[in-house]
């Protein structure tokens, strides 16, 4: 009983994706699917909490280990994962009934691909590590795919396709190679393994994590492996593109962190010498730079928040290369970074939905002009979103910055956090564009003007992230706290 | 007696891999695109089967390959799927006439 | 090594030689006459209609795809099968489990309307 307590938050979301889809054909009427879906991932998230105040080291998860891996770490992601994935299928239940895409299939990918996401989270084993991530894409590529009219979403999705499923298969090899140099798929005996100086007996475990790297860093879009991010986002209906950003991307990381902590986390492996932290510091910089100087030059506000979805991503690895001098703090300043960049992302591009509707939608930067004077609270709740992706004071977003800033200082990677802070400057200037758009330019004449559509369910899911933004940063201590507790699963 | 030992079947799975991703990266036709990625998978199947004969303590080689053979299929159900949607409205399943999304 | 595959070699090269050696001797002693309805291709009697590229529905695209994911579930259930006895309850429970989650999509597939061939 008490195992499956342990396990309820993938029991719940897993047979509610069930019963949705049994609910879906038998009713054929899909009008309560958003407000079900949206239920569901709040009681999986709901049953995370209470397993991390019942204290999971009551509980008889030992037994799971290593393929599901119940511990705070995972915890903190499940109830980071379903707030996304809420907030997405609010989204999703005004976007879809608005642009006639209302089928119900939407909210059953939905909370597979999310399954899949906590299954990454949690995984101690790269057998369900490879599960997860391929239950996770597979929803994704079909989310993407799902404007069946619209050949921009085809072409999206088919390029998210041929390069994620390529990115799996190199991932793959990589794992094979590192399980024929240990003998073993479980990542805690791969990194006792690696410790113990498998790399210099067999040398085909190095490729095996070069591989391995390679795939994880395709897999949460860095520069260069990031050519697919741009067009799936664009092509994806907007509900799916936040859903993209956000549920996939934080899990992406998750994965990254337990694998490269867990697996490849021994002083050798983790060296500024011979190790990850050089190479993924270089990607993290050209992540950043490269990201921010497209998104400036954008003309569609989607595609410019596609890369700045990049950008933040080249942020979130300045994070994980502070690993090298501390696994946990790395590790609390990414965990805490994924969670105001979850809140004001859905945010943002739920703004972006809630001010166009059919045939009216806003694309471009021109379709928000006097927005602001027309439509303010809207406007506002935007602006907010805007500022917290920008990192300013007192919202969320400023503290996630300010952590792992912060952290790389201690560590001593002052010319990267440099860098980092000269991007985010970079980075202001496009998110303020859009305010200056919004506030300080009038429609031209003759235009074609965004209207606003009604939905009680975007504005739902508008208000809970402005809420989450501002109490992120008004009162970080918590969610912090949490976080912090949520990394001691990497202490040595 | 046997002459075949551990290193020729990693080879050979080296050589599919090559194969594949060449394939991928040189072919322009998405059906050939999905088989080239096939063959990677394959080979990563023979690797992961090969190694599991080098480390008999338990069979976590073949268990993984009966997972990636299943989450092939899945992926093929998918990627069809798209290429089909993609065929319907580009009327093309070549990879180099999808230039719609350009910034 | 190799001797021990020397008959298999041996009758791969027999079987190439009399298949070789037939066909061979019919094309050359046997009498030739052709006539048009000879050269048409043979269809089993029926005439042969349209072009060689022809589209096929996509329907066929919907069934074959929908056998392939059904069909690797085997690879499942054949190795729980073999050592049925040694996993006990545990593995029938986890059987049915996985099962009933498989029933489901048939289900779904079903009711969505999947399996219709006329529509």
């Amino acid at each position: 009983m008490l195992l499956m307590f342990a396990l309820s938050p993938f029991l719940v979301l897993g047979g509610g994706a069930l019963l949705l889809m049994l609910a879906e054909v038998f009713s054929r009427r899909p009008s309560g699917l958003a407000i079900g879906t949206t239920i569901v991932f709040i009681t999986s998230g709901a049953f995370s909490v209470a397993l991390w105040l019942y204290g999971i080291e009551f509980l008889p998860v030992g037994i799971l280990s290593p393929w599901i891996l119940v511990d705070k770490f995972t915890l903190f992601f499940n109830v980071l994962l379903c707030l996304g994935g809420a907030l997405a299928s609010l989204l999703a239940g005004g976007y879809l009934v608005e642009y006639k895409l209302n089928r119900g299939e939407f909210y059953s990918i939905l909370l597979f691909a999310t399954f899949g996401g906590m299954m990454l989270a949690s995984a101690g084993d790269f057998l369900t590590l490879f599960l997860g991530l391929e239950t996770m894409s597979l929803g994704a590529y079909a989310l993407t795919a799902f404007r069946r009219a619209s050949p921009r979403s085809a072409e999206g999705a088919l390029k998210y396709f041929l390069l994620g499923s390529f990115a799996a298969a190199i991932m793959l090899y990589g794992i094979a190679l590192v399980y024929g140099a240990t003998g073993s798929t479980d990542l805690a005996r791969v990194g006792a393994a690696f410790s113990h100086g498998v790399v210099t007996s067999h040398p085909m475990a190095l490729i095996g994590l070069v591989l391995i790297v390679i795939g994880l860093l395709f897999k949460v879009s860095a520069v260069p492996f990031h050519m697919w991010t741009p067009d799936a986002y664009e092509g994806a209906p907007t509900p799916a593109t936040a859903y993209m950003a956000v549920v996939v991307k934080s899990a992406a990381f998750a994965m990254m962190l337990r694998v490269l902590l867990t697996s490849f986390g021994d002083a050798e492996s983790m060296s500024w010498s011979a190790g990850w932290p050089p190479a993924l510091a270089a990607i993290a910089v050209l992540t950043m730079t490269v990201a921010n100087l497209i998104a400036g030059r954008q003309d569609s506000v989607k595609r410019m928040l596609a890369y700045s979805s990049i950008a933040h991503a080249g942020y979130l690895l300045v994070g994980v290369v502070v690993a090298l001098r501390s696994k946990e703090q790395a590790a609390a300043g990414v965990i805490f970074y994924l969670a105001t960049y979850t809140v004001s992302t859905i945010g943002a591009f739920g703004a972006l939905i809630l001010l166009g509707s059919y045939g009216k939608e806003a694309v471009s930067y021109d379709d928000l002009a006097g927005v602001g004077k027309r439509h303010p609270a809207i406007a506002m709740a935007f602006s907010l979103f805007l500022f917290s992706l920008a990192g300013v004071p007192p919202t969320a977003g400023f503290f996630g910055k300010w952590f792992i800033f912060r952290a790389a200082m201690d560590s001593g990677f002052y010319w990267l956090t440099i860098l980092a802070f000269i991007n985010s400057v970079i980075g202001a200037y496009y998110y303020l564009r859009v305010l200056v758009f919004m506030y300080m330019r009038e429609p031209q004449p003759g235009a074609a003007i965004a209207v606003p559509m009604q939905s009680r369910h975007v504005k739902a899911a508008l208000l809970l992230s402005a809420v989450f933004v501002l109490a992120l940063g008004l009162a970080p201590t918590c969610t912090l706290d949490a976080a912090i507790a949520a990394a001691t699963t990497f202490r040595m | 007696m046997s002459t075949m030992n551990l290193d020729h079947f990693v080879v050979l799975s080296a050589i599919l891999f090559t194969i594949g991703s060449i394939g991928f990266l040189v072919r322009r036709n998405v059906i050939v695109t999905l088989m080239s990625i096939e063959i990677m998978l394959n080979a990563v199947n023979l690797a992961l089967v090969a190694f599991n004969r080098a480390h008999p303590a338990n069979y976590s080689g073949q268990i993984f390959t009966f997972f990636v053979i299943a989450a092939e299929a899945a992926e093929v159900a998918i990627g069809l799927a798209i290429v089909l949607a993609m065929f319907r409205l580009h009327r093309t399943i070549r990879t180099d006439d999808a230039t719609l999304l350009k910034n | 090594m190799l001797s021990t595959y020397a008959p298999m070699f041996m009758i791969i090269a027999i079987a190439t030689l009399i298949a070789g050696l037939f066909y061979t001797f019919a094309t050359v002693l046997g009498p030739k006459n052709p006539t048009p309805e000879k050269m048409m291709p043979f269809e089993c009697g029926s005439d042969s209609v349209g072009s060689r590229g022809v589209k096929l529905s996509v329907k066929f695209y919907l069934t074959a795809i929908l056998f392939v994911v059904f069909d690797i579930e085997a690879v499942f259930v054949y190795p729980w099968a073999i050592q049925f006895r040694q996993l006990g309850w545990f593995g029938l429970a986890s059987m049915i489990g996985f099962l009933s989650v498989v029933a489901i999509a048939l289900v779904y597939v079903w009711r969505k309307g999947a399996l219709e061939w006329e529509s």
